[in-house]
């Protein structure tokens, strides 16, 4: 098998990697980079836990290998916060009670990160539309909309003053 | 953690030759690879993914574009499904259709990496972007050793997950003939939830044109009931000519029901999906009648 070396940015750091052709982000985030709060539940596309942002898009890094995102820049779910403090996401996830066992949390943030970032208006059902990847069995999808909407206002808040 | 691809190499060509190269070397081994949605999920003993050693990355050779010439629409096989589905050229008019199916393909964090070359060649029955392209009578560029060919969408699709392009050939571009404006098209897909991520049980698409009320042209495909998406044309024949009434689309539509050829699987009984065939039909050409011009 044949390394192949490759280049990310990851939350704001370059990294150079040898990752094995059949590595998926999903294991050189998890394994090499250490970093483990993009989960893995099904492995297959379907449930969305490992969803991170990749030039601002949502992606599966599930389903995709770590040599197609040579040279990308990618935000996990530890890139999120400015310091101590949390991202506004993260806080309305809080404040809404959103989270319940939290496995499925990281990857609804990233998800709708890519959401707020890429559009101005957020209503429900867009945001329903843009998390119908990320799959919940603990609090239902309610709260996690309901928080993601309340982050979004509080965003285009202070993107206002 | 799910089985890993036991690939050995990597390969990320220049050019289109350098690709074609690299197929012909290695045969059935290598696979183009360019969003890798359906290359990814691996199951253990799944025919598809079990011989693949290598990959062959074909998202860096230019194939990521719309373009609208004066008599055709060109697609680069790499584009991803959320392009199609946000591009204004199929957003209303006869193309309508696409922009449907490239709405229900599934969810946007998938359309963000799935391309349109890939839900071809993966050869689907189920393939949702097949449909449109269908009743659009898309012609398919391929390119290998030998140059480049067209082949009509039509008999691109070989059997289950099986198609027309050799080892050692790439799809570069979809070419959709000029339809005329006032042509109505519609894409309709029935699934047994209705979550975005959700396969088709069935999945149809329409086109039509008609003067004054009396059908000229009628297009009608079919997915997900028969080894490979198709034209329904006995159903078609019903309606070319005839004035469109609400029977005559009934008749359509009972017709495509009698050429589907289903079967029992996870998703739904064959009998459930020959039913939910006329149902879909009727709605595509009800839909596609109301968007044409007259």
């Amino acid at each position: 098998m044949k390394k192949i070396d490759i280049r990310i940015q990851v939350n704001g750091t370059w990294h150079e990697l040898a990752v094995n052709p059949g590595d998926r982000l999903i294991d050189v985030l998890r394994d090499q980079l250490d970093l483990t709060g993009t989960k893995e539940g099904c492995g297959e596309g379907e449930c969305g836990a490992c969803t991170v942002n990749l030039s601002g898009q949502a992606v599966l890094s599930c389903l995709m290998l770590a040599v197609q995102a040579d040279n990308g820049t990618i935000l996990t779910i530890e890139g999120l916060q400015k310091g101590s403090e949390l991202h506004p996401l993260q806080k309305a996830f809080v404040s809404e009670a959103a989270v319940q066992c939290g496995y499925c949390t990281p990857g609804m943030i990233m998800a709708a990160n890519s959401l707020i970032n890429n559009e101005t208006e957020i209503g429900e059902s867009k945001i329903q539309q843009h998390l119908s990847n990320n799959l919940c069995r603990c609090t239902g999808y309610d709260r996690p909309v309901k928080a993601v909407l309340k982050a979004a206002k509080e965003i285009k808040r202070n993107n206002n003053v | 953690m799910s089985v890993q691809l036991q690939i050995e190499e990597y390969h990320r060509p220049r050019d289109q030759a350098q690709a074609i190269e690299i197929l012909s070397r290695y045969g059935k081994r290598a696979r183009v690879i360019a969003g890798g949605t359906d290359i990814l999920p691996l199951r253990p003993g799944v025919k598809k993914s079990d011989s693949i050693r290598h990959l062959v990355d074909i998202s860096n050779l230019g194939l990521n574009y719309i373009k609208k010439d004066h008599d055709r629409i060109r697609i680069g096989a790499a584009t991803n499904i959320n392009t199609i589905g946000a591009s204004p050229l199929f957003s209303s008019g006869p193309y309508q259709a696409l922009s449907e199916a490239a709405g229900a393909h599934s969810t946007a964090t998938i359309k963000n990496r799935a391309t349109v070359g890939g839900n071809l060649c993966s050869a689907s029955p189920l393939a949702d972007l097949a449909l449109p392209l269908l009743v659009m009578e898309a012609i398919l560029v391929a390119t290998g050793p030998n140059g480049e060919r067209e082949i009509p969408i039509e008999s691109f699709f070989k059997g289950a997950n099986y198609m027309a392009l050799d080892s050692d050939e790439v799809l570069l571009e979809i070419r959709i003939p000029q339809c005329p404006p006032k042509a109505g098209t519609a894409f309709v897909k029935l699934r047994r939830q209705q979550t975005a991520i959700d396969m088709a049980v069935v999945n149809t698409a329409a086109f039509l044109t008609c003067i004054k009320g009396r059908c000229e042209v009628a297009r009608i495909a079919l997915g997900a009931v028969a080894p490979i998406s198709f034209r329904a044309k006995k159903a078609e024949s019903v309606l070319a000519g005839a004035e469109l009434s609400e029977g005559i689309i009934q008749k359509a539509a009972a017709t495509a029901a009698e050429e589907a050829r289903p079967i029992d699987d996870v998703r739904a009984t064959a009998a459930y999906r020959k039913k939910m065939v006329r149902v879909l039909v009727r709605r595509s050409l009800e839909n596609s009648l109301q968007r044409c011009g007259s």
